[in-house]
């Protein structure tokens, strides 16, 4: 298992640099550059800032002096934002991105595992169905309808004496809760209406199997059955899901914090690639993949842990 | 000694005086002030830095107003007010002397001095600084040959006469050289500070400023937060204690964010709700025009627009009235030429068919399109570009159904990103695009570096010496009467040549609580600075 878990980390290093030279193709193959602005730059100013950001350097050039920087843990200066470097700006939204989205995923698994099991324990049944119905409600409505419902009712319509509303319908302000709760309420319906449903099917096919069928024979309650004989097996396609949802929660943030005008990943990706700010943008790319790397890893290890059967 | 006279009436005649009263909010009598002095603006980006060397939006001038100030300042009305300086002289054409006022101070207390100015200046234009917005102090003489590197910083034509006298010589007569020290690009920076902290002098604690407010927080895409300078020379006047920038890129959030009380105007309302909002709100929805034209740039260098009659039939059929009032609803203002309602040094260009009733336009036009050798058999044909968005969609398919209806001209459509669009407008591969100007700052010679031959902002390629003959004319004129018809015959003979379709002026429509004095819709620069606003009791 060690030796698994170490070959797979070191695999992140050849999967970053793909990343890395691949989007960095990309994003220099794009037309427009950072300093195409709707008024032209005399000759002489371009000079200087193509100077500044050593983009007068061959493209080869450029790439071999990011990835040295790289190496010594800087990901550059930004090209837009010019006061910070990406290492600022990234080290300033990741807790807010982690502090909503990173939250919001364990609420949401322990609220769908719950659910889910309920659903399947009583299938058929009115909790089974109001479960299904709620599951359907967030997977149909994208965020970017049921964001603004959320905060309609709890940021307009529902007001306090001062009559500023209950919540605030946006920002981070001093980032305490009061800012939190809209945008993790969102993540968190829309994740749990997913592991919901994955989990209900889950434990429907689990509570069928033979082992489950022999439990019930010798009399075993019902609650010691799900809980000790069918979770963990059940669990295994949510753990499946629960990768997607961990990396979605950093790459979908850009719509929930586009709706909140939360100051986290999602919205530095739109203005790094807006404004072909290659450094930002390389270093949020560099960011998601190592993430994606060690969420994939850290599922792969929870099948070991759920399933004696699967060996590393 | 003709000459000699003759020199000695002009320079008389030039020397121009201005010395206002200092400008300080105008809080009406009787009027009941909050307690809590605390504004919120909401700005519609991150903002790109609180260096003066680097800001160049409208996010970095708006909150550059607050925390620095040049020599002379934008008023609540959008009029140039004494800022740093107190009085200034045009001593001669191209010459420029300001007198700072000895009370003058940076946030740590020490004086604002001419020096100050001059090592900012300096340090824009130092290529290792990589300043982007450089378009403001290229006007003083000696900045070109800096930027390229070519001159030492020191050749810069600005000198300190004595620490409060500054004399500064424009590379040509420059009228509107005091809108140009208005704006942060040209605002001192603390030289000690820089020395000190280098790249992060900007940073809350780091940062010191000559301005109304000084930073106490800046959290990236989060908040922006200053509080009232006491070391500020008018700081009696400025009744805003706190102000907080919110940066929100939609407007849909910010007018959610407006509605629940965080924010207490905006900077503008969703798109395409005009009528709505105006409804719900009232009177605080305030709308007002901006120093700015949406227009489409016509590649004059193209075959399909070489020919002027073929720009011009395209234009005249464009109903301007029904696309502002039925389509955008967002009070624009139709317009037929570069130059927008309110901006000093020309009036704006309105053609004599654009009274005509529509079929008499659509006739002529016909007229002019077949004499160009169009015809059914034969339509013009050409692409015309746009940027994402949900406005310039709007507005080309309304201007190619124009075209194609009355016209039978088949204009196809083409949607980029808009660095796409830009990249490939500089470079002259398409053949109409979008387009539109802000104003860097406030008169007709802002817009003209579009229409003169070989300009740098001219993506037109339109080229006609006698326009550019009349703009020099224009500019070495001192009588500003004088220069603002020069710069009207101009823009009037390079409009009549329909080198773009002009389509309306942008509106400028915010959300301002009805507890907010001090803003004034009718400031068509569209900076308003703080200080000149006040909190009313509520």
């Amino acid at each position: 298992m060690l030796a698994y878990a170490l070959r797979r980390t070191l695999w992140v290093i050849p999967t970053v640099l793909a990343v890395i030279t691949v989007c960095y193709l990309m994003l220099h193959a794009t037309p427009g550059g950072p300093f195409d602005t709707e008024k032209h730059l005399s000759a002489a100013t371009l000079a200087n800032l193509n100077a500044k950001y050593h983009l007068d350097q061959p493209l080869w050039k450029q790439y071999l002096l990011y990835l040295n920087a790289l190496l010594h843990g800087d990901l550059g200066p930004s090209v837009r934002y010019v006061d910070w470097s990406v290492n600022d700006l990234v080290s300033k939204a990741l807790p807010v991105s982690l502090g909503v989205g990173g939250l919001s995923v364990p609420i949401a698994l322990v609220i769908g595992v719950l659910l889910g099991t309920a659903a399947a324990v009583r299938r058929d049944g009115i909790t089974d169905r109001i479960v299904m119905l709620l599951g359907n409600v967030g997977n149909v409505i994208p965020p970017f309808v049921l964001g603004p419902i959320l905060v309609w009712v709890f940021a307009i319509l529902l007001k306090r004496s001062d009559g500023h509303g209950w919540l605030p319908a946006g920002g981070w302000g001093d980032g305490g809760w009061r800012y939190r709760v809209l945008p993790m309420a969102l993540l968190v319906i829309i994740n749990v209406s997913s592991i919901a449903r994955v989990m209900r099917g889950s434990m429907i096919e689990v509570l069928s199997g033979n082992f489950i069928r022999t439990a019930r024979a010798k009399g075993m309650p019902g609650h010691v059955i799900v809980l000790r004989h069918a979770l963990k097996p059940a669990l295994m396609p949510v753990v499946s899901l629960l990768g997607s949802i961990c990396i979605s929660s950093i790459t979908a943030a850009v719509v929930t914090e586009s709706v909140f005008a939360l100051p986290g990943l999602g919205q530095l990706v739109v203005d790094g690639a807006i404004n072909r700010d290659y450094t930002l943008v390389l270093g949020l790319v560099v960011l998601t993949t190592v993430t994606a790397v060690v969420f994939n890893l850290l599922v792969d290890l929870a099948y070991a842990w759920l399933d004696p059967r699967i060996r590393y | 000694m003709k000459l000699s006279h003759s020199l000695t009436a002009v320079l008389s005649a030039i020397t121009l005086t201005f010395a206002g009263a200092a400008s300080a909010v105008t809080v009406p009598p009787g009027t009941s002030l909050a307690a809590k002095q605390e504004l919120t603006r909401q700005v519609p980006t991150e903002v790109e830095s609180l260096d003066p060397a680097h800001i160049e939006s409208w996010t970095g001038d708006t909150i550059g107003l607050d925390l620095f100030e040049g020599l002379t300042r934008i008023s609540a009305a959008g009029a140039v007010v004494p800022g740093v300086a107190e009085s200034w002289t045009r001593t001669a054409p191209d010459t420029w002397v300001f007198k700072l006022r000895h009370d003058a101070k940076w946030s740590n207390g020490q004086p604002v001095t001419a020096a100050d100015f001059i090592y900012s200046w300096q340090r824009v234009l130092d290529p290792k600084t990589g300043s982007k917005y450089t378009i403001l102090l290229e006007f003083v003489k000696g900045a070109k040959a800096i930027l390229a590197g070519k001159a030492p910083l020191t050749s810069l034509a600005a000198r300190a006469v004595d620490p409060y006298t500054l004399e500064v010589k424009t590379e040509v007569p420059a009228a509107f050289f005091t809108e140009l020290t208005a704006m942060p690009a040209m605002a001192p920076v603390n030289k000690a500070t820089v020395d000190k902290f280098g790249d992060s002098w900007t940073r809350p604690g780091n940062l010191v400023s000559n301005g109304p407010y000084t930073l106490t927080d800046w959290e990236p895409n989060n908040r922006i937060v200053m509080v009232k300078d006491n070391n500020y020379w008018n700081a009696q006047h400025v009744v805003i204690t706190k102000v907080t920038y919110v940066p929100v890129e939609s407007d849909e959030t910010a007018m959610r964010m407006y509605q629940s009380g965080q924010i207490d105007y905006t900077y503008s309302i969703p798109s395409g709700i005009y009528a709505q909002v105006s409804k719900q709100f009232g009177k605080e929805l305030q709308t007002g025009v901006q120093l700015a034209t949406y227009f489409y740039s016509l590649n004059n260098s193209d075959p399909a627009f070489h020919d002027p009659r073929v720009r011009q039939a395209l234009s005249m059929v464009i109903d301007r009235d029904l696309l502002t009032s039925k389509l955008t609803q967002a009070g624009e203002v139709p317009m037929y030429g570069l130059i927008a309602k309110g901006t000093k040094g020309a009036a704006v260009y309105t053609p004599d068919w654009a009274s005509w009733p529509m079929a008499k336009r659509v006739d002529y036009a016909r007229g002019l399109l077949k004499a160009a050798g169009y015809s059914d058999a034969h339509p013009l044909t050409f692409t015309l570009t746009y940027n994402t968005n949900d406005l310039h969609k709007k507005v080309a398919l309304f201007s190619t159904s124009e075209w194609r209806t009355k016209l039978g001209v088949n204009a196809k459509l083409e949607n980029v990103e808009y660095k796409v669009l830009l990249s490939e407008r500089h470079a002259g591969k398409v053949q109409a695009s979008r387009d539109g100007w802000f104003v860097d700052y406030n008169d007709a010679m802002s817009y003209f570096d579009q229409l003169r031959c070989g300009g740098v902002q001219n993506d037109l390629h339109f080229c006609d010496p006698k326009v550019d003959a009349l703009v020099d004319q224009a500019n070495a004129q001192l009588d500003d009467q004088k220069r603002t018809a020069l710069l009207t015959q101009a823009h009037n003979l390079a409009m009549s040549e329909t080198p773009l379709i002009a389509l309306f002026q942008y509106s400028a429509d915010r959300l301002v609580k009805p507890y907010v004095g001090g803003y004034q819709p009718t400031n068509y620069v569209d900076q308003r600075a703080s200080q000149d606003m006040y909190l009313l009791a509520h």
